[in-house]
């Protein structure tokens, strides 16, 4: 029989006076995260390796410091990097819907902006001033004299030819006729004069004035020619005056920017355009505001009304940062990401321009890093998609929603795509990364780098001392008081505890940076300046102090009676098993009463958990596994004649994993055999075909919560629990189950095989429970024989007909 | 700089219109608004044109349209009220009561007896415009006794602003 485990094997401590320093404050905190060394080399390799489609996954469960990690690398190689280009919208003179994206070198994107804001005040007034000149006055009001003298000179001649044949040529409201001159001569002739006139005198008259109606057409016919040209020349010499004013302004600017000869060309547009809108310049800036059926239209806010086409939207300016950009986009939407194009209300109607333009977070992060959450991507509609299609694209194309989907069909704006040279970093949850490696067949593609973060590190020797530098790193990034040795001795036990494993040490930074600030609260509600072990135990109890309702609520009930668990005497066919549960962030023990019920039959092992569809499928495999352990131990060449019964008793939720299996087996083992089982013995693990008793998980719990309820009826000294051997090396017991066994009233075994558990619970030889059980399953067996002996000799009958 | 017409104080604008002439009388009336003065509109039905109306062949030739349609004294008639209508509204618009005085009057008779007319009543200094003269340019001065029939004339075929002064 197993003997008892020592103390020393339930808790490995961390030994304060080997860690070398009195408080936190002397020790060179610790940059980066220990343990991490997978994760790190991943990132190293995504973020050095500059090839399509080697954007990174940081995966890991929450507060494990992905994020802070990822960061803080990104950071460091960003500022290594230069910083990358700004981008403006302009105004596309030739197609208006597609503003023209700008590149320009970093930080000048403002200046360039305010350059352009410069040029149009400045052409407003040289161009308005060159047009009041007496230059462009006499030689604007030459052609219109011009063109009204040609006009009036060609009437003239008709009139005057019209006149020699006696005809007058009369305005009309609308045009001109053309009349006989009385014979006296005083004006148009009457028509009774016309009425007394000889038929040949009229028929000369109306010949005649038939004639000069066609020369007037052809007058006439020659006037719209005429004003075109005055109208030409009229144009053109408002070019030749604008050209004067503006080609040394906008020449001036140009030459500002002779390395960007895209910026040139810009500006050389821009030159064309005031040559062609050169009345836009003549006109008061702040004038009359265009109108609709005489209502004023309001102008956009900001706008710079008729000179808003020569603005310069700036989407992205790295003025006075150093370094590539590292933008986190908290809300990764499909706008937040791609960038958006926002409307102004005017009349009741949106509109927009190239202005409105704003710039998304692979905007910001255009030639540096982007850290997004992938459950948040994912659950942004068509974020993801968008994500996808940039990356591949290598462009960032400002589209509505809208315009994605196909569902506005109004005249809006299409952006000139932006070149996109970024490295993205998703960061999730490890089943998130399978789940789309799996069904995204486009995701392994743009995703190849996976950052794999452990949750634990190894604790060797001087794996503590490391440790406690991460924490003084804590403590000093969270400005807190410093920790002595035995507090940073206790916290580095909390860690092991944490996870699960003596000789592992958690490197959940979230929990360990909570933990680490409560403690620093308690220390400072109780005045002290330096935190000690007292304050980390104190934060640690109020943890489980504002979680473990439920927990007292269930010991509450099996303490008294509701929940029946035995914790002394003995019980043939019912053992004790242990099970966890997981609450939030807190997990604690209970126990189970476990029993088992045998007869003839031929059903095997039933669960009735799974007959009731409460148990889970490992639980199920658990069950399925004893009866495979039956077969072959008791009856491998002989027919096993058995129905037995497992159950949860009292249990009204589900029932998962294989831990009972041991404690079913003990139980079904003691109906078999008859041999009664301890009840003051709680048993964990689960067992194989061989017999063989394996690992668990939440060993720890589980242990105190067998101990939590021994000790509130009074520790007898006779309990205990009986654990896998596997799982000796991930005890990390509290401190008064320690102290418990260590004063002989508390006990915890570790067994190898199903042999050994049957020995501890039952006092009798596991040679002997074997014989007994064999015994009796052959006992069965005899009878399934002779029951099938006596069917067989009842002759058959057939059913009764309704 | 005062301009030459602060110079002399311009009492009265006198502004001709005539079918076929076109003018502007919104730019008129912002001179008259401008200069202080009292504007009196004159629009003038041509007997000449209703004459011409009246003969059997009459047509005009459009000078948009360039097209010739036949003329007959009702639809002139009708042309010439609807002128006169715009007229007035158009300065309606602008001075509407305001300080600056206006008035229109319609005169049925040749341009150069109509404005002959007018002279006669008007006070002086007046700046008088004729039936399609362009407001900007030079104006010249004259003394009223000056613009005898004849000069009337040629200032009439001129179509530019003269400004009138006192004996």
């Amino acid at each position: 029989m197993s003997a008892p485990l020592s103390p020393g094997l339930l808790r490995r401590r961390c030994d304060p006076s080997r860690l070398g320093f009195a408080t936190t404050a002397e020790l060179q905190p610790l940059e980066g995260a220990p343990g991490q060394a997978r994760a790190e080399g991943a990132l190293d390799f995504g973020v050095g390796m500059r090839r399509e489609g080697y954007h990174l996954f940081a995966m890991g469960p929450e507060g494990y410091g992905r994020h802070s990690l990822v960061r803080a690398r990104l950071q460091a190689e960003a500022g290594r990097r230069e910083p990358p280009e700004d981008w403006c919208y302009v105004f596309n003179f030739d197609t208006p819907h597609r503003p023209r994206a700008l590149k320009l070198p970093p930080g000048r994107a403002n200046a360039f902006r305010d350059a352009m804001a410069r040029l149009v005040e400045d052409l407003a007034a040289a161009i308005a001033a060159a047009f009041e000149t007496d230059e462009y006055r006499n030689r604007h009001r030459e052609i219109e004299t011009g063109l009204a003298e040609r006009q009036e000179r060609a009437l003239n001649d008709l009139g005057e030819r019209a006149r020699a044949d006696g005809i007058a040529l009369v305005r009309t409201p609308s045009g001109f006729g053309l009349a006989p001159f009385s014979k006296a001569g005083d004006g148009v002739m009457e028509p009774e004069e016309f009425g007394k006139l000889e038929e040949k005198e009229q028929e000369r008259y109306q010949e005649v004035i038939g004639r000069l109606q066609k020369e007037l057409g052809d007058v006439l016919h020659q006037m719209p020619k005429w004003r075109r040209e005055a109208h030409d020349k009229l144009r053109g010499l408002d070019r030749e005056v604008t050209r004067t004013a503006a080609n040394s302004l906008i020449d001036e600017l140009k030459a500002g920017y002779a390395d960007l000869p895209h910026v040139q060309a810009y500006l050389e547009r821009v030159k064309q355009d005031t040559l062609e809108n050169a009345a836009v310049f003549r006109q008061a800036k702040d004038g009359e505001p265009p109108t609709l059926f005489g209502i004023p239209l309001p102008r956009p806010e900001g706008s710079e009304g008729p000179f808003r086409r020569y603005a310069v939207n700036v989407l992205i300016a790295h003025e006075g940062t150093g370094g590539a950009p590292v933008v986190y986009e908290d809300h990764p939407s499909h706008a937040a990401l791609l960038g958006r194009i926002e409307h102004v209300a005017q009349m009741g109607a949106l509109v927009t321009d190239f202005t409105l333009i704003r710039a998304g977070a692979l905007h910001r992060a255009n030639g540096g890093y982007l850290i997004l959450d992938v459950l948040k991507v994912l659950s942004q509609p068509y974020a993801w998609e968008a994500l996808k299609r940039a990356l591949r694209s290598h462009t960032v194309d400002v589209r509505t929603l809208g315009q994605e989907l196909g569902i506005l069909s109004t005249v809006s704006l299409e952006p000139e795509p932006i070149p996109l040279d970024v490295k993205v970093v998703l960061v999730g949850e490890r089943i998130l990364y399978y789940l789309l490696h799996a069904w995204d067949p486009e995701f392994p593609e743009l995703f190849k780098v996976a950052v794999d973060f452990e949750e634990d590190m190894p604790r060797g020797d001087d794996d503590d001392a490391l440790y406690a530098r991460l924490v003084a790193g804590c403590v000093q990034r969270e400005k807190l008081r410093p920790l002595d040795a035995s507090a940073v001795a206790r916290v580095i036990e909390q860690q092991a505890r944490d996870a699960g494993d003596a000789h592992k040490l958690s490197v959940r930074m979230q929990a360990l940076t909570d933990l680490l600030r409560e403690a620093d609260y308690w220390a400072q509600t109780a005045g002290r300046e330096v935190v000690g072990d007292g304050d980390v135990q104190k934060a640690l109890d109020a943890q489980i102090a504002r979680s473990d309702r439920l927990r007292e609520r269930l010991r509450e009930q099996i303490v008294r009676g509701s929940v029946l668990i035995d914790t002394s005497g003995t019980r043939v066919a019912q053992a004790n098993g242990l099970a966890v549960l997981q609450l939030g962030d807190f997990s604690f023990g209970t126990p189970h009463r476990i029993t088992a019920r045998v007869r003839l039959g031929s059903r095997g092992v039933v669960d009735i958990e799974r007959e009731a569809e409460m148990g889970g499928p490992i639980h199920s495999k658990g069950v399925l596994i004893l009866s495979g352990y039956l077969s072959g131990r008791y009856a491998p060449n002989k027919p096993l004649a058995l129905s037995a019964s497992l159950v949860f008793e009292q249990s009204y939720g589900g029932v998962e994993g294989d831990s009972a299996s041991s404690a079913e087996l003990y139980a079904l083992l003691s109906a078999l055999s008859g041999a009664p089982l301890l009840q003051s013995l709680a048993v964990t693990g689960s067992v194989n075909q061989h017999g063989d008793v394996q690992a668990i998980g939440g060993v720890n719990e589980k242990i105190e919560g067998f101990f939590d309820l021994c000790r509130e009826r009074g520790l007898s000294g006779e309990q205990g629990v009986v654990i896998p051997q596997a799982n000796v090396k991930n005890l990390m017991l509290r401190e008064d189950v320690v102290r418990a066994v260590a004063e002989g009233k508390f006990a915890v075994h570790a067994v190898g095989s199903v042999d050994e558990g049957m020995e501890l619970l039952t006092g009798v030889s596991a040679s002997e429970i074997h014989a007994r059980v064999e015994a009796r399953l052959s006992e069965f067996a005899q009878k399934a024989r002779e029951f099938a002996a006596v069917g067989a000799r009842i002759p058959w009958r057939p059913g009764k007909k309704k | 700089m005062a301009s030459r017409e602060e110079e002399v104080r311009i009492r009265r604008v006198i502004a001709c219109f005539s079918p076929g002439y076109g003018g502007r009388p919104e730019l008129v009336a912002r001179l008259a608004q401008e200069l202080e003065a009292e504007l009196l509109g004159l629009f003038i039905e041509d007997v000449e044109l209703l004459r011409f109306a009246s003969l059997p062949f009459a047509r005009e030739i459009g000078i948009a349209s360039v097209q010739a349609r036949s003329m007959d004294v009702a639809s002139l008639e009708r042309q010439l009220r609807a002128q006169a209508r715009a007229l007035e509204q158009a300065l309606e618009a602008i001075l509407g009561p305001g300080p600056t005085g206006w008035s229109l009057r319609v005169e049925r008779s040749s341009p150069l007896v109509a404005i002959e007319a007018v002279l006669a009543q008007v006070l002086e200094p007046a700046l008088l415009i004729p039936p399609g003269g362009r407001l900007a340019g030079e104006r010249r001065r004259v003394k009223k006794k000056e613009l005898t029939k004849e000069a009337l004339k040629q200032w009439l075929a001129a179509g530019r602003p003269v400004i009138i002064l006192p004996e």
